[in-house]
């Protein structure tokens, strides 16, 4: 897999190109429309939902991205438990009523593979989010790495990895799912 | 000292309202600022505050940066092996001599004009020092760095500005004994950085929360029940209650019909060599088990959901750190044992993340409610009347007599007289009474 994402423009085609950005965008809509039954139905099962924590250190003292502290460390079983406490409960307080959000997918880049169906694609993550009558909101930021897989002609994720841009996240909770 | 504007007329009105012994609280000491002044000057700038664990600290010039309060300070493993808290503050101006959150270092050299200070707290020197200080450059003892006082327990270190208080074990006097069964059963690890997040509550209002708060549970985590993931309301009520005295609290959930906790048996000769045969009893019986060292450091073995169809035990450290009189900055960690095997560590990590962290199913609700209690807690600062809550549940309760544990323990968790233990300990220290 290239490293730095520029990839010649043989190596994915743009029809490729076109079903994933499709997908992520139709992806983020369900999210933001709150239809978390059917966001669910886009992931595999062997799905690997992992947000690290981010640290300050001075340049040369070691990666800045934790891997082993996670915001968020989940598989289809877990994530399917919290998509249940949304929609089959009228409990979830944290997003009851809920908030606001939109989110912005941009800056796409690709490469191919890791696996034979597969696809992986970074895009950057800006996701409002605005809870209550404060008039104020959170801006949640951070590079998502997607793994996408062809399954039965249609596109899935594998493998979501989100690293988000503050060593101390400012919204009081990750209700929202990034 | 104080540097409140009218003192006087704070302690008044604290003295006249809050009133633990009989189950009263006054809405305004959430998030009051005064309040605040004090506690920051007699509460955070005297009691013992967790600063790391030893675990993060093992190689010499291990540093990591911590708040005690609203101050920053390094806490190091020095040259000479020893753990030591310092005031992250250059002596020349003052300025942070780190901004990381860890690294390694023999010494940190301020980035402003250069002074140096050893791990250990010793002024090195700056540059062009004899021709800046001549004719024999600066003292070296005058300007080694302000030192906390730093001691631990069961791998928790302590850190306190107070340099005649209490030592640290009579500190945490009664919790000993149920902070062992925590953090002391096993040699045990924190796992990476902090989770850390910003959580416009009043940093009282979690603490005691996991000091007395199960009760809570049957309503605001409701969705374990709806989902059939727990029988009903006993979650948050079948076991004790522990008013373990000094403010600090604790709740542990016992059923049993059903069978408590379950550890991995590569670990239970180590469980069995370093807990009392009371402890190693209690802890297999116990499904859960919250609790707050006082003031602001809370600890959890939460055992709600299944992981991969397993209950697997991950624990959890929490911080809860003060950043204004209506908002904190939550810490969060994972804690396992160290010679667990790997699976037990990796299932153990997904339970605490997927029910106690920044994303975690219980902590979202919780968050919703303290934001809400903090908003409603400064309309009490501009309102003639003084509003009241009521801390009576178990006011009349007896605590048990034949329980292995100290401390006054109560059976089933619906109770809140560690809540009342906890203002207790805070009133006194605000007015600095038996001091
Ligand atoms: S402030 Fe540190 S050297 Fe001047
Ligand atoms: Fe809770």
């Amino acid at each position: 897999m290239s490293s730095i994402w520029i990839l010649p423009a043989e190596a994915i085609s743009p029809q490729a190109r076109i079903a994933a950005e499709d997908f992520l965008v139709a992806e983020a809509a369900l999210l933001d429309d709150r239809r978390f039954d059917e966001w669910l139905q886009l992931f595999t099962d062997d799905l690997e939902y992992i947000v690290p924590t981010r640290t300050i250190r001075r340049r040369g003292n070691g990666s800045d991205v934790d891997w082993s502290s996670r915001h968020y460390d989940d598989n289809k079983a877990s994530m399917s438990l919290r998509v249940r406490r949304l929609t089959e409960t009228d409990v979830a307080w944290a997003e009851d009523p809920p908030s606001f959000t939109r989110r912005l997918i941009s800056n796409y880049r690709y490469a191919a593979g890791p696996g034979e169906t597969e696809l992986t694609v970074k895009t950057n993550l800006l996701l409002f989010r605005s809870r209550g009558i404060s008039g104020q909101h959170d801006l949640i930021a951070g590079e998502r790495t997607d793994v996408l897989r062809l399954v039965e002609g249609r596109l899935k994720i594998a493998k979501r990895h989100v690293v988000l841009d503050q060593a101390t996240l400012g919204t009081k909770n990750l209700g929202v799912f990034l | 000292m104080s540097h409140v504007t009218h003192p006087e007329k704070l302690y008044d009105r604290l003295r006249a309202t809050v009133r633990p012994e009989e189950g009263a609280i006054p809405l305004f000491v959430y998030s009051d600022p005064e309040v605040y002044r004090l506690e920051l000057e007699r509460l955070f700038g005297r009691v013992w505050l967790f600063v790391a664990h030893e675990s993060e600290l093992e190689e010499e010039g291990a540093f990591v940066v911590r708040q005690m309060g609203e101050q920053s300070v390094i806490v190091a493993r020095g040259d000479d092996g020893e753990i030591r808290t310092f005031l992250n503050a250059c002596r020349h101006r003052g300025m942070k001599l780190t901004s990381e959150d860890c690294g390694v270092a023999s010494m940190w050299r301020c980035p402003y004009h250069g002074f140096t200070f050893a791990n250990y707290g010793n002024f090195m020197g700056t540059p062009f020092e004899r021709a800046a200080y001549p004719p024999n450059g600066l003292d070296r003892e005058r300007l080694r760095l302000i030192e906390a006082r730093c001691e631990s327990y069961a791998g928790l270190i302590f850190a306190t500005w107070d340099k005649d208080g209490p030592s640290l074990p009579d500190f945490l006097g009664d919790l000993r004994w149920y902070l062992d069964i925590f953090a002391g059963r096993a040699q045990m690890e924190l796992v990476g950085e902090a989770q850390r997040w910003i959580i416009p509550s009043s940093w009282k209002l979690p603490s005691e929360n996991f000091a007395s708060d199960a009760y809570h549970t049957a309503t605001a985590h409701a969705f374990l029940a709806r989902l059939g993931l727990v029988r009903g309301v006993d979650f948050g009520r079948d076991g004790y209650h522990v008013d373990a005295g000094g403010g600090h609290g604790l709740g542990m959930g016992v059923h049993d019909d059903r069978p408590g906790s379950w550890f991995p048996q590569e670990l239970e000769p180590e469980y069995a060599a370093k807990l009392s045969p009371d402890q190693l009893a209690l802890l297999h019986r116990v499904k859960n088990f919250h609790g707050n060292v006082f003031p602001n450091l809370s600890f959890l073995i939460p055992n709600f959901i299944p992981v991969d169809g397993q209950l697997v035990t991950g624990m959890m450290l929490r911080m809860w750190q003060p950043v204004g009189p209506d908002r904190l900055m939550a810490w969060s960690w994972f804690l396992v044992e160290k010679n667990a095997p790997a699976w037990w560590k990796e299932k153990g990590r997904r339970m605490y993340v997927q029910t106690f962290s920044s994303g975690g199913m219980f902590d979202q609700d919780d968050t919703e409610n303290w934001e809400a209690q903090t908003e409603v807690a400064n309309s009490a600062l501009t309102r003639p009347d003084e509003v009241m809550l009521d801390y009576t549940m178990g006011l009349d309760a007896t605590p048990l007599s034949d329980f292995p544990g100290p401390g006054d323990v109560y059976d089933g968790k619906f109770s809140e007289a560690a809540a009342r233990s906890y203002y207790r300990t805070w009133l006194d220290l605000l007015l600095e009474e038996g001091r």
